[in-house]
């Protein structure tokens, strides 16, 4: 098979989210499908062709996903729209669009995560009367779930809210 | 311009507390928030003021609550039927019509938006149905917003933006609400008008709080 030259080839440009909640592992493929439904939910079958969504890698809680030229917008619009992914509820914050995913990746370690927090995940505490662990922890930021509970669900806290208990 | 995110519902009611809603706002573009239930203050360079949700109940009471909270605080009133509406539109110190996509197709027409405008009570355009909805039930909340736009600009009462968020993961940056904004029909200065219009109605006055 030819290689087509690069004036005929499809232009394409890529999108950088990051993933949240921090700290969770997502299947790119199950995030695809998510990303894929939202895109044709929101913009119907003839827009999602154009946009041909593809995630193509998470690295460092941020998803690469890519679309045709000049559909970035209606893209990261339906980013927007991603509610769950695999089950799980988890949220895409666009960071940045770029053509190359080298430049994105140039970027993200500009726009790396802020300072580790002070607090290890596992660590036991206390908030609002319950008994919670710490299961990520980044900088200001603190996401606990309650202690003893199987599927529990996540709370979405900072350093102060600790410090005020 | 302030822009401001209306109707965040913090913990115990969600799953984040203020301070972290406060500070993903911050990240997020917004200058203010106007939250449920919680005391005011100002977090992370973020003001947070007090809402009053008032919703399920008869006009007449609900009409009581927003006059015994009507002292330059933000309340916000589920919308209703017909009647409700127009009854809660003339209540003075109601700011805003919220929930307007879940009312009857008939609860807010040009009358409703005649008054709205005389009232300057603001219709608030929720983007979580948008965000969270799929088919049928987003569209109809797509019908239904771009009916009110379209009132709007005839009779002029202002629009606001939220996202009546309940954790942090339900915020949007202010970018995506734009454009969220944008695929309803609205332009950019009626966006810019409808993310500022709680900063400056409430500009300098005391924060909100919840009268029981």
């Amino acid at each position: 098979m030819t290689v087509r030259p690069p004036t005929l080839r499809e232009k394409r440009r890529y999108v950088l989210a990051r993933v949240l909640p921090g700290g969770m592992t997502v299947d790119p493929k199950e995030l695809y499908f998510a990303v894929a439904e939202a895109v044709t939910s929101l913009w119907g079958d003839d827009l999602a062709s154009r946009v041909h969504p593809a995630v193509l890698a998470i690295e460092n809680g941020c998803a690469f996903i890519r679309c045709r030229r000049g559909t970035e917008r209606e893209l990261a619009l339906a980013l927007s729209t991603v509610t769950s992914c695999a089950g799980q509820k988890i949220a895409l914050r666009t960071i940045a669009t770029s053509g190359t995913m080298e430049s994105l990746r140039a970027r993200l370690q500009e726009t790396a995560r802020g300072a580790p927090g002070a607090l290890p995940a596992g660590t036991g505490i206390s908030f609002g009367g319950k008994d919670v662990e710490v299961i990520f922890c980044e900088s200001q930021k603190i996401d606990v779930v309650e202690k003893g509970f199987k599927n529990a669900a996540r709370f979405f806290l900072t350093t102060q809210d600790l410090e005020d208990k | 311009m302030t822009i401001t995110d209306l109707g965040l519902r913090p913990y115990p009611v969600g799953d984040s507390s203020i301070r972290r809603m406060a500070l993903e706002a911050r990240g997020l573009g917004y200058d203010s928030l106007v939250a449920v239930g919680v005391p005011p203050g100002d977090y992370y360079g973020v003001a947070v003021r007090e809402g009053i949700m008032i919703a399920d109940m008869p006009a007449k009471d609900a009409a009581a609550k927003a006059k015994r909270a009507a002292d330059g605080r933000l309340v916000m009133v589920r919308a209703g039927d017909n009647g409700f509406n127009r009854a809660m539109i003339g209540v003075r110190g109601v700011h805003l019509l919220c929930g307007i996509e879940y009312a009857d197709r008939h609860a807010f027409d040009h009358v409703t938006a005649k008054m709205a405008a005389d009232n300057t009570v603001a219709v608030d355009i929720s983007l979580a149905p948008l965000i969270l909805r799929r088919g049928p039930a987003r569209q109809k909340a797509l019908d239904r917003y771009r009916d009110i736009l379209m009132l709007s600009r005839k009779f002029s009462f202002p629009l606001t933006l939220s996202t009546h968020a309940d954790s942090v993961l339900s915020m949007r940056s202010v970018r995506e609400v734009s454009g969220l904004a944008a695929t309803i029909g609205f332009d950019l200065d009626e966006i810019e008008q409808a993310l500022a219009f709680a900063g400056s109605r409430h500009a300098g006055s005391t924060p909100v709080r919840e009268v029981p």
